[in-house]
């Protein structure tokens, strides 16, 4: 049987080290020659036990005698463990490809692929903390939200992607682009909706409501796009707010009217009332079919979710 | 007395700068080699890589002078009477087995060997047994291991050839040649040793011995491995058929016949291992300014410090004669019951110590007396007390945990 735990051990270690791919060798030898009825004449498992053991010895003489009374349920107790460990790296993997994060969707904790934990980076709902947010992550979910009143773009998909970002939230610009993309390519449905998580951008939300309102969904797409792709520091400076409704032709005095009366800040606060309903926690938040996906993912991670790659 | 320190001095690997500096204890099965070989051989490839004996050239010729006198060097290191009497072979198995298949063996001839041959002086003749019919006996030892004369004095009337281990590479003994050719000649039986084990411990006078046929290696006694010696009497090789045939071995040849060469270059068929040939002419070289009595005394303390304290640990037999003094520089021991591989593995990891398990060719022996396994210092002219001593420290470590 150590035979067979030495060949699965130095089987996966062999693929990262030649000296260990000989061993495994020497293991296939020896389980070959025991499933053909011949003893394994290779000495393979004293040749392990006596270089473990070696180690042992020089350091304490009790510890390699218990190890060599007890060699046997050692080496069960470390292959279970390689076994156990090796299926969480497999698992961490898997989770990071899939969501972005080893421990799983919107996992925080550490992970080893991203040791920075960059995939999970948000702007906090309500005190505006730029970084890694750890929350109920399972709360957060669009039952009972109405999205009606957002902007939204729709299509024959039966795909949809809600993106709810903040133009001053460095991750929500992160990942702007790659919602962009993933839209684009899967011609999904789309819904946007501001949430003014950082620094005071209630009036972007409002001068949106605007336009929308007065030149219709076209006309806000691409002042949208404007908001996250055009330098920050420009367009979170107040008093550029005309210049830049100017340079889409847009009738400057009209939009400000309209964003600056009541209708607008009674609706953009029914949208962040709505938006609250989803207990979000940080932006950006993507919804995509529904699931959350929070801090900025890398792409394949909301190709994957559209593409159902994952199982479980 | 040796210098061991001024000998060590000669060994590159016992001078090491990076890494651990073995303590080799497995010169039975193959011993360190002198700088001096290494360079002999290295001048050869570097200088005169030539055939010798046939190219009229200027390397050419200073290959074959170099042959000649590693020829001359083996002569005088053995004693033999002629030059002439010494071929080169890979080895002592080869060597056996060119006797075994030139005497002109022929069905119901009688070989006897003791019963602690290594493969290479039983399975030559075991294979002519089945191929020729000729038949083996088997001279049984004491317990002890010693040689058996009232046993080989029984067996030895109507033998063709004695073929005999000298020095046993299992517990060391040497066994008692001269009283044992003196037997077999009174007989008229030949007798070819297997000095394997013995040239590199003792010395050998052939003439004294009045041995007919010896058979060494050049790997055991500090020369280059793929050499060895094959030694016959004049008249004897004169008598034997080569089985090996080809070129270098002829006079000239027409299509329908030949004219054979003298000996020794009638058995030494094809282009020879000059490089080795000079390495090992150097290794005896090497080997002649020591006196074989230091050598045997320095092996002696060694042994007995050894063996002393092996016989102070439960459970351990030493293989052979309880005196050191009757087993050369070799202790063979084993643990009923246990693998000793293991022994080996672990005071190699542990302590860079290089000590052989196994059934050390001797795999009859083995089997007759059902034992699994066992290990064997063995010891030569450039190891320490200190490592005698480091040997035993980390054995006794071992035996502790398991």
């Amino acid at each position: 049987m150590p035979c067979l735990i030495a060949l699965i051990v130095f089987g996966i270690m062999g693929i990262f080290s030649a000296s260990h791919r000989a061993l495994a060798k020497e293991a296939f030898d020896c389980i070959f020659r025991r499933v053909t009825f011949r003893p394994c004449n290779t000495g393979f498992q004293d040749k392990i036990k006596g270089k473990i053991l070696s180690k042992i010895i020089n350091r304490s003489t009790f510890l390699a005698k218990m190890g060599n009374k007890h060699y046997e349920v050692l080496s069960w107790i470390f292959f279970i463990l390689m076994v156990g460990s090796t299926l969480w790296v497999l698992r961490g993997g898997y989770n990071f490809y899939v969501y972005g994060s080893c421990n799983g969707l919107n996992e925080s904790g550490f992970c080893a692929f991203d040791p920075k934990g960059e995939n999970n980076k948000t702007t906090a709902v309500g005190d505006s903390t730029c970084g890694i947010t750890q929350n109920e992550v399972k709360s957060v979910a669009l039952n009972g939200v109405d999205l009606s009143d957002f902007p939204m773009r729709k299509t024959e998909s039966e795909n949809t992607v809600i993106f709810i970002g903040c133009y001053d939230c460095d991750y929500s610009r992160k990942a702007y682009p790659d919602i962009q993309r993933l839209v684009e390519k899967k011609q999904a449905n789309y819904i946007f909706a501001h949430y003014p998580a950082k620094g005071d951008t209630t009036y972007l939300g409002e001068a949106g409501y605007a336009v929308r309102e007065i030149y219709g969904d076209d006309a806000f797409w691409k002042l949208n796009d404007y908001l996250f792709t055009a330098d920050e520091n420009y367009i979170l400076d107040k008093a550029n707010l005309n210049t830049i409704l100017a340079s889409f032709n847009l009738d400057v005095k009209k939009v400000n009217d309209l964003a600056n009366s009541a209708e607008a800040q009674t609706a953009v606060e029914n949208q962040i009332k709505e938006l609250n309903k989803t207990n979000l926690y940080g932006t950006p938040t993507i919804f995509i079919n529904g699931k959350p996906f929070v801090g900025p993912k890398p792409y394949r991670v909301y190709n994957s979710a559209i593409n159902r790659f994952i199982f479980f | 007395m040796l210098n061991v320190n001024k000998i060590r001095a000669d060994f590159k690997i016992l001078n090491k700068k990076d890494g651990a500096i073995p303590v080799y204890l497995d010169s039975a099965c193959m011993s360190l080699k002198p700088n001096s070989v290494v360079e002999a051989m290295n001048d050869y490839y570097f200088n005169f890589p030539a055939c010798a004996g046939r190219s009229a050239h200027r390397l050419g010729d200073k290959a074959t002078k170099k042959v000649k006198e590693a020829r001359e060097f083996v002569a005088k290191f053995i004693n033999a009477k002629s030059e002439d009497e010494i071929i080169f072979t890979r080895n002592t198995t080869e060597g056996i087995n060119l006797l075994a298949n030139s005497l002109g063996f022929v069905k119901g001839d009688v070989v006897l060997i003791s019963d602690k041959e290594h493969n290479s002086n039983l399975v030559p003749w075991l294979l002519l047994r089945d191929k020729v019919g000729i038949v083996v006996k088997i001279i049984p030892s004491n317990t002890d291991g010693t040689f058996n004369l009232d046993n080989f004095s029984k067996l030895i009337n109507g033998a063709k050839l004695v073929s005999i281990v000298h020095t046993s590479n299992l517990d060391g003994v040497t066994n008692p040649a001269k009283e044992i050719i003196k037997i077999a000649h009174k007989n008229g039986v030949l007798v070819c040793l297997d000095a394997a084990q013995s040239i590199p411990h003792r010395k050998i006078d052939v003439q004294d011995l009045d041995v007919d046929f010896l058979a060494f290696s050049g790997h055991k006694m500090l020369g280059p491995t793929g050499t060895g010696v094959f030694y016959g009497k004049s008249e004897l090789l004169e008598k034997l058929s080569p089985f090996l045939v080809g070129g270098d071995t002829v006079e000239f040849s027409t299509y329908d016949s030949y004219k054979m060469l003298e000996v020794p270059e009638k058995f030494e068929a094809g282009l020879q291992n000059y490089a080795g040939i000079i390495g090992l002419g150097e290794a005896v070289k090497y080997l002649s300014q020591f006196d074989f009595n230091d050598i045997r005394e320095h092996e002696l303390k060694l042994n007995t410090y050894i063996t002393e304290e092996l016989k102070k640990i439960l459970n351990i037999k030493i293989i052979g004669p309880e005196n050191p003094a009757d087993r050369s520089g070799i202790v063979n021991f084993y643990m009923e019951g246990t693998d000793m591989h293991k022994f080996v593995i672990m005071l190699d990891e542990m302590a860079d110590i290089e000590i052989r398990s196994g059934q050390h060719c001797v795999h009859s022996w083995f089997a007759d007396k059902k034992i699994y396994n066992s290990a064997r210092v063995s010891l030569y002219l450039y190891n320490t007390i200190e490592e005698a001593e480091a040997f035993i420290t980390n054995l006794k470590k071992i035996i502790e945990i398991l």
